[in-house]
């Protein structure tokens, strides 16, 4: 997802070693079967990663794969094929691409088709869903792909936390829920024995959670550099720099590309060097998946002044002391802990507010934190999990927080065919005169 | 109240069709507290012990949106935002609560949207898993239990163990009697009309269980005493297979070809019928293996079998069997745009259907008779093909 045809130059030099943890993590997927790995597909967000990676098996990421397709404006193919066999054109796009491509491969006997991004993705071993609160593709892809590659098992898992509910004390919840997600965890990982034919090495595991854990600190504390006016990173760079995060946790890469990432942002502050010069305007991008084919449009906005210095898409950490979370021996245990909790610890504050979500809570304490003057949200039509709510959560945010500029963009993830860019720009150019009118009647 | 008698059961349910949530407001007016809810994951036998109406919500597909785009975006599956813009309306400005099952991520992800907008006294979000192992069992007893809080707090009164194992009962039966109503469409000739069917089904989930299972043993009355019409080989025998279909739209489009819809797979039809909650020490139990293992819809289905086969067999098997059974000739699939969890089924059910014998016909479409005319094209081509 790093790499695009329109070449976004990233602001920091650190974002540019993005796109050798994407190929790293795709021709992993290639190379597993020579190193005797298993090869999983698996999903972003769904609280399997360092189970994977404490059994050295190696994950597939179809949202990875189809971000890049669709970065490099060459995911139609695989579109079509997928409504070749009646995949609607409305279903998720990272999820109908990816099956496109996997049709591509089974009518190949395995082999990689042609022409595809990056060398494309290994056939996997297994197949791991998550049937949490996120979305539906996370089991229903799987179970779909498994029509096509019909020999590799699937396993879905699940995943809750307590639903947003004003009137409802979370806390009472918590407890059933962890339980719930816990014992899901662990049925994961007898799959994965199975499969892999290896016992959990529980310390291994625990150490890999460890590492997790400072890593998602050390993500936070490098992410609060972009306090700093002018900001040092912006969203758009956000887009590339959350891969290590997001794909590679419960890794020593992932962690060491923070260290980086936090002593470049140090430096940029120390030498005064922001995105835009000057800096205008500060957006928080609030909510959305971004349209991978136009991440030039971040520019777009930089050359105008206007910059991200923090989003709430891919931001899938917080610091872990803020989550107050119970002490506990299984590793297990503690992911859950850690799962429900970051959702749920934005909920006490929306107690406060009358009105308010937890959705919305936590873009105001963005807007309050990073000195933000309006709100960006983008509305990709072909996912409902991320993109179905926005309107609520727009006006929310105006009605108990105060009447700033918003701009809900409309576009998709991966299918190009509803995006114009002219129609795009102007639609941000009227944003910034919006920008502008409002910061003047504030003085 | 409805006037439910002997020889004027279809009347009756075409009536409560046509003034769709008629009851509902009658009882409202009488003092009963009116619970609506969406998708056959709403557990009627808890609010039905609660002593309130549960009221399962439908749309109006010759009404376009007019209100409800103005807070909820178009990417949502068009039946639900369909009803919520009838409730933005006031429609069902009856309603005390809603229960939203999370059945789906169109209905998940707009959960806010629904609460904060309608503002009812009473809202709840069932969050039903989507996995059907062990603990997720334990878990849905625990949501189960605090939705029964919940209501408690709500009506004042206590939910008591033996009012859910009454209610569980009547549900039984009333499930066994729509059964018995399916039944006489197995004949040739069908003895009921699947227009005449969905008018039946709708209605019966607007009402009372009592009074639901009043009506349909006096539409079994009713169409038993019918003279037998004459076959007509040449009509095909149609299954429906989709989410909440909850209008004779479709229905008319197929029938007016000559055509029998005989059987469904919906989740306003069969899938609510067909089966039972078992009769368990803790009643919740039984509740909590019903909805999610016996239940079969997309968002809480996992196969346990070794084969992909026997997946299969496991997640569309029923199919089979109504096919068998009701002697269906062909099946269309009606999804809407959207639904990511039937759309991602398309390809295993159309090529398992086919295999049981049906040829399929799969349509994507809106919520609304705006695509009529296209739909009934479709479907006028896929008879003449299996003519
Ligand atoms: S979150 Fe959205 S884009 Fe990602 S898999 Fe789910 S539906 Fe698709
Ligand atoms: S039709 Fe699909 S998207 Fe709509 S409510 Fe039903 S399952 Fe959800």
């Amino acid at each position: 997802m790093a790499e695009e045809k329109k070449g976004r130059a990233v602001a920091t030099s650190t974002a540019a070693k993005i796109p050798k943890f994407v190929r790293g993590n795709l021709s992993a997927t290639l190379k597993a079967k020579e190193e005797g790995k298993k090869v999983a597909a698996a999903f972003i967000a769904d609280g399997q990663d360092e189970i994977m990676r404490a059994m050295d098996i190696v994950p597939a990421w179809g949202e990875s794969f189809s971000g890049v397709c669709a970065a490099k404006r060459d995911a139609e193919k695989y579109l079509q094929k997928a409504e070749s066999d009646n995949f609607s054109r409305s279903l998720c796009t990272y999820a109908t691409c990816n099956i496109g491509f996997d049709m591509m491969r089974e009518e190949l006997g395995g082999a990689t088709p042609e022409g595809a991004p990056w060398g494309g993705m290994g056939r996997p071993d297994m197949m791991l869903g998550n049937g949490q609160l996120l979305c539906d593709p996370r089991f229903k892809w799987p179970q779909a792909t498994q029509h096509y590659q019909q020999d590799v098992p699937v396993f879905v898992t699940n995943m809750y936390y307590p639903p947003w509910d004003p009137n409802a004390d979370h806390h009472e919840q918590e407890a059933i829920y962890v339980k719930y997600a816990a014992d899901e965890l662990r049925e994961t990982v007898k799959f994965c024995e199975k499969i892999t034919g290896k016992k959990m090495d529980w310390d291994r595991l625990a150490a890999t959670v460890e590492l997790s854990d400072k890593t998602w600190d050390l993500f936070i504390d490098t992410y609060e550099l972009r306090k700093h006016i002018p900001t040092p990173m912006d969203t758009g760079d956000a887009m590339n720099t959350m891969v290590p995060l997001t794909f590679n946790l419960g890794t020593q890469e992932a962690y060491d590309f923070y260290v980086d990432l936090n002593a470049e942002l140090r430096q940029k502050i120390a030498d005064g060097v922001g995105v835009a010069n000057p800096e205008k305007y500060r957006i928080i991008w609030a909510a959305g998946l971004p349209s991978w084919f136009a991440l030039g449009d971040f520019q777009y906005f930089n050359g105008k002044g206007v910059v991200f210095p923090v989003e709430v898409t891919y931001r899938g950490c917080e610091k872990i002391e803020r989550l107050d979370l119970p002490k506990t021996n299984d590793p297990l245990e503690h992911i859950a802990w850690r799962w429900v909790r970051y959702w749920t610890h934005w909920y006490d504050a929306a107690k406060k507010r009358p009105g308010s979500t937890p959705k919305v809570e936590r873009i105001i304490e963005y807007i309050e934190d990073y000195k933000c003057d309006g709100a960006v949200f983008h509305s990709a039509f072909s996912c409902r999990s991320w993109h179905a709510g926005i309107m609520q959560q727009a006006a929310t945010l105006k009605k108990v927080y105060k009447d700033i500029p918003i701009l809900i963009m409309e576009g998709d993830i991966v299918d190009i065919s509803s995006y114009n860019e002219a129609d795009t720009h102007n639609r941000i150019d009227a944003f910034i005169e919006t920008l502008a009118a409002s910061k003047k009647r504030q003085g | 109240m409805t006037d439910i008698r002997d020889g004027n059961g279809l009347a009756a349910a075409e009536k409560l069709y046509t003034q769709y949530g008629s009851r509902a407001r009658e009882l409202k007016a009488s003092g009963k507290k009116v619970i609506g809810y969406l998708s056959a994951l709403g557990p009627v036998e808890i609010m039905t012990a609660a002593g309130v109406l549960p009221i399962r919500l439908k749309g109006n597909v010759s009404e376009a949106i007019s209100k409800g785009d103005a807070y909820m975006e178009t990417i949502v599956c068009p039946f639900v935002r369909n009803v919520f813009d009838l409730a933005v309306k006031g429609k069902y400005d009856f309603l005390d609560g809603m229960v939203l099952p999370h059945q789906c991520d169109s209905i998940d992800r707009t959960n806010e949207t629904w609460s904060y907008t309608l503002g009812l006294p009473y809202w709840h979000f069932l969050n039903v898993p989507h996995v059907t192992d062990d603990p997720s069992i334990a878990f849905m007893k625990e949501i189960l239990r605090i939705f029964i809080k919940t209501l408690e707090k709500f009506t004042g009164k206590a939910i008591t163990d033996q009012a859910i194992a009454d209610a569980v009962k009547a549900h039984n039966n009333n499930r066994k009697l729509m059964r018995e109503l399916y039944d006489l469409r197995k004949s040739n000739p069908p003895l009921i009309s699947g227009s005449e069917m969905m008018k039946v089904l709708v209605a019966a989930m607007s009402i009372p269980v009592e009074e639901s299972s009043a009506l349909i043993e006096a539409v079994m009355k009713e169409v038993k005493e019918r003279k037998p019409a004459a076959a007509n080989p040449k009509a095909k025998r149609i299954m429906l297979i989709g989410d909440q279909i909850d209008d004779v739209a479709v229905i008319e489009a197929i029938e007016s070809t000559g055509a029998y819809l005989v059987m469904d797979d919906l989740s306003t039809g069969s899938k609510m019928y067909w089966q039972d909650v078992d009769a368990t020490a803790d009643p919740v139990q039984g509740i909590a293996e019903r909805y999610l293992r016996k239940l079969k819809i997309p968002t809480t289905f996992v196969g346990s079998a070794d084969t992909y086969q026997g997946i299969l067999e496991e997640r569309f098997g029923h199919m089979k069997k109504y096919v068998n059974e009701f002697k269906v000739d062909g099946a269309i699939l009606f999804i809407y745009k959207y639904c990511d969890p039937y759309g991602f089924e398309v390809p295993a059910i159309k090529s398992y259907v086919e295999a049981a014998g049906a040829p399929v016909l799969y349509l994507e479409d809106e919520y609304s008779t705006s695509s009529l005319a296209r739909v009934k094209t479709r479907i006028e081509a896929f008879l003449e093909m299996i003519a």
